[in-house]
């Protein structure tokens, strides 16, 4: 049975969106790690406990009402 | 383990809808994010948070889930395999990424949602919020699913190494 032909190797389509997704979660971990874009994660703006703390703690009276 | 024909085509035919269902409710979404965020009418706003919340629950994520499965089913069940090919793997990662983001949005979505109910939207803490839900997370969103159905389409190609070792070790089985 004849040896297998070697692998071609990686597109470059691959390789270049690795490049780029790797860029893109440096950029990421930049601005967390540096506060740049402000707190981040599900629970940031809200009252601790995400959600449990009442409403009205971030309430201003008669904006938005109708 | 390969599917009939007709059972091939039932699955592409659920993967395709759920697919670009998904893709579509994104963007509703990010429509109703924006007129949440842009609008000056406050019926208007707390109309497009409680619609969010909705859409999310009961249109994004069952889709998104129905394509991830469906997409796994219908990959390991063809020639495609889930690892032999970069577009699919690439697919496979761009949409569980996707998932995972999805899933802990909706705790703020949820939170908005509520606070829209209440009539408590105008709080600056919430505003930053809100506009997360434009950029990055909607706008993100929609452009991960953009690249999904692209990928489907044009399939570019290239196999991984895995796939490669696998289509040359089966080929001397078929050929007698």
């Amino acid at each position: 049975m004849a040896d297998p032909p070697p692998y071609p190797g990686t597109p470059g389509w691959v390789k270049a969106s690795g490049i780029a997704g790797g860029v893109l979660v440096l950029l990421v971990i930049i601005v967390l790690v540096t506060g740049v874009g402000g707190s981040h994660g599900p629970g940031r703006h809200m009252p601790s406990g995400s959600g449990g703390a009442p409403l009205s703690s971030v309430t201003e009276p008669g904006a938005q009402q109708p | 383990m390969m599917l009939t024909p007709g059972l091939r085509k039932f699955v592409l035919t659920a993967h395709v809808i759920s697919s670009v269902g998904f893709l579509g409710a994104v963007a509703g979404f990010l429509v109703l994010a924006v007129a949440g965020l842009a609008s000056q009418d406050a019926q208007t706003v707390r109309a497009a948070y409680l619609a969010m919340e909705l859409i999310a629950w009961f249109v994004i994520v069952p889709l998104a889930f129905t394509s991830l499965v469906i997409g796994i089913v219908q990959s390991l069940t063809s020639q495609w395999g889930l690892f032999r090919y970069w577009w699919v793997l690439a697919k496979l990662v761009l949409t569980v990424l996707t998932v995972t983001v999805l899933l802990l949005q909706l705790e703020p979505i949820g939170y908005v949602a509520r606070a829209a109910a209440e009539g408590t939207l105008s709080s600056a803490d919430l505003r930053g919020l809100r506009t997360s839900f434009v950029w990055p997370h909607g706008t993100g969103g929609l452009l991960v699913l953009f690249l999904t159905t692209t990928l489907s389409v044009y399939k570019p190609r290239g196999m991984t190494r895995y796939g490669w070792g696998k289509q040359h070790e089966q080929r001397p089985l078929s050929q007698p």
